[in-house]
């Protein structure tokens, strides 16, 4: 890579500046005693002890860990068979045809799932909360995984699968021995982004969370609406802070398991 | 026919789909312990022929024997049969112990056992002391002999090598020729080695099989297959060939350039006509009073061990020369040959036609 000249660095501070400027500036006020966002008064943690003496918001947070966990858990074990399928279908019209019904659900707005599943659930009989919100997590995350595993997939020589084969392997064998160990860095980034799509979801879970379920993102737009206290400030501040370290945690987990393809030529 | 035969191929066809045939109606018969070279461009189906012993695919018509058993329905991780792959195929996420001991690991072999396999496949490819190296840190070569090692230690009756060497550089590949050579020696198994290179074949194999477009062209020990080229096509492909049209005027008589000569072949009818070969490097530089064909010059190239001459006749053949001397390019010059550097080829004979006229009339040609 060159080195960039003055204007691009210019150009890239700039967007930088106008992309983080609101997240800060909503952090800065998360510690202002003065309980409106317009005028500093003196530095507290009152807003984020308030945090966490509500334990409804706790409970909301919790139910949104394990909502995230579980449907990246679930979506990742999905999405990495289906995408091993899709790469092992031989006529290529059929797998292209697969390969854009996945795309379109990744494209297609979020509202619109939304809606089409509460229609689901009402019409199956599923009754709205954990479960409602858990499922249509794990669906939309299963296209993500596909999309993260699929380039790792075809980067892998087919031989492999031969070679394998030869020495004696079932298919089994193959997936498990052959196959996984070569995709695991697309797994883990398939894990790691559906978990993120979980976490941050707002349209989709707003259209199928019932009473008395809720998730983070929803919970803290019902509390704008009610009326801004700095409470939201300090929630997102804390999520801000989780997200980050998440995308840290990807990096290094990343980073880690390639290790041993460009290991140094001795 | 023999005992020995350890893989049988009945005429066995393997199209992809109605109109692209691969392979069209092969036969053949491989001894037990020899080492095979399946030798043709690329497209030939040598290939195919390899992947239908491996299992990989399954023939469309046609019988696969091994050991006298059919194993056309057979899977390929059933077959006692290994292959060391063009492109290695080594497992990236497993170093070099793990790769090897891989086909052992399924067969659950103990772990004694496992341990002990494996150093004594790599002492016969000599790579003693390499177990714990990531893949990534093997040179070329060195990946060619941990492919083999992963190949041998599971003591298959057959190894099966796709072009193995084609990635390596040249000096490389002479070495691993030699290696690859002795190496079967020692095992004593039967190889099946596929290569578009002709020197690679004539220089390591017992047998070899000329193919193109899905057939077998010609068959033999690499002597039988240079010396008598069954066609226009083996004779190009193997070595280089001075090859003109001829009549065969009768038993020993034979005609070309306008010149009559006497050659060693019989068995044809009177004035057939015919394809008549010569290797550049039977044909003697002389003055053109000795010469028994008279050219010009062309164009000379220095290549090491001879000069390398492209020369034509008055009808406008080209002739290509390999000499120790030098000519002046331009001038007129001789050619001699003895009547045994005559090959005379019949158009269309298949090689079961050629091997009958060489028995009727007392195969003067296996005598060379």
């Amino acid at each position: 890579m060159g080195k960039l000249s003055k204007l691009p660095k210019l150009y890239l501070a700039f967007v930088f500046i106008i992309l983080y400027t609101p997240i800060f500036y909503l952090l800065y006020y998360s510690f202002n005693s003065g309980g409106t966002m317009s005028g500093f008064e003196s530095f507290t943690f009152e807003h984020y002890a308030a945090v966490f003496e509500d334990t409804r918001l706790i409970m909301i947070l919790i139910n949104t860990i394990v909502v995230a966990l579980l449907s990246a858990l679930v979506s990742t074990a999905i999405g990495v068979l289906g995408a091993v399928t899709i790469t092992f279908i031989r006529k290529k019209a059929l797998r292209n045809a697969i390969l854009s019904m996945n795309n379109i659900l990744i494209v297609s707005p979020d509202v619109i799932i939304g809606a089409s599943f509460l229609i689901l659930f009402t019409l199956v009989g599923v009754k709205l909360g954990f479960a409602s919100v858990l499922i249509s997590h794990i669906a939309f995350s299963i296209p993500i995984v596909v999309i993260m595993v699929l380039p790792k997939l075809q980067e892998m020589s087919p031989s492999l699968i031969d070679a394998a084969i030869d020495l004696g392997a079932s298919r089994r064998d193959v997936l498990t021995r052959v196959i996984i160990p070569f995709i695991k860095p697309g797994i883990f980034a398939g894990f790691f982004l559906a978990l993120t799509y979980s976490l941050d979801d707002f349209a989709v879970t707003f259209f199928v969370t019932g009473n008395g379920f809720s998730t983070l993102s929803v919970e803290i737009y019902s509390m704008a609406r009610a009326g801004v206290t700095l409470t939201i400030n300090a929630l997102s501040g804390l999520i801000f802070i989780v997200t980050l370290l998440l995308v840290f945690g990807y990096y290094a987990i990343n980073r880690k398991s390639k290790n041993p393809f460009s290991g140094v030529r001795k | 026919m023999s005992v020995e035969s350890i893989i049988r191929f009945d005429n066995v066809t393997k199209k992809y789909d109605e109109d692209t045939i691969v392979l069209n109606n092969v036969s053949f018969e491989l001894e037990r312990g020899k080492f095979y070279t399946l030798l043709g461009p690329s497209g030939c189906g040598k290939t195919t022929i390899l992947r239908l012993i491996a299992g990989f695919i399954e023939p469309t018509e046609g019988t696969i024997l091994f050991n006298g058993k059919k194993i056309n329905d057979v899977p390929a991780n059933e077959r006692k049969v290994n292959t060391v792959f063009q492109d290695y195929a080594l497992f990236p996420h497993l170093n070099v112990f793990e790769n090897i001991a891989f086909g052992l690991r399924i067969k659950k072999i103990k772990t004694d056992e496992m341990k002990k396999r494996v150093k004594e496949a790599l002492a016969f490819v000599n790579l003693e002391g390499y177990e714990n190296r990531e893949i990534s840190e093997m040179s070329g070569g060195q990946r060619q002999r941990v492919a083999i090692a992963r190949a041998i230690v599971n003591d298959p009756e057959v190894i099966l090598l796709d072009e193995p060497l084609s990635a390596l550089d040249l000096k490389l590949r002479s070495e691993m020729q030699y290696e690859l050579r002795d190496l079967q020696k020692r095992l004593g198994k039967t190889f099946i080695f596929v290569t578009h290179d002709q020197e690679e074949a004539l220089a390591m194999s017992d047998e070899i099989f000329v193919l193109n477009n899905g057939e077998i062209q010609q068959s033999g020990t690499p002597l039988d297959i240079y010396d008598e080229p069954l066609n226009r096509f083996v004779a190009d492909f193997i070595g280089e060939s001075n090859i003109v049209p001829g009549i065969m005027i009768e038993d020993f008589v034979v005609e070309f350039t306008g010149k009559k000569f006497e050659c060693v072949d019989a068995g044809l009818n009177p004035n057939e006509n015919v394809d008549i070969v010569i290797r550049p490097e039977d044909l003697v530089l002389t003055t053109v009073e000795k010469g028994k064909l008279t050219v010009t010059v062309d164009t000379q190239l220095f290549r090491g061990v001879h000069y390398e001459l492209s020369t034509y006749d008055k009808d406008g053949n080209e002739w290509l020369v390999h000499s120790t001397k030098k000519a002046e390019v331009g001038s007129s010059v001789g050619l001699d040959f003895v009547p045994e550097n005559i090959h005379v080829m019949r158009l269309n004979e298949t090689e079961e036609e050629f091997d009958a006229r060489l028995e009727s009339y007392g195969g003067s040609d296996n005598e060379r």
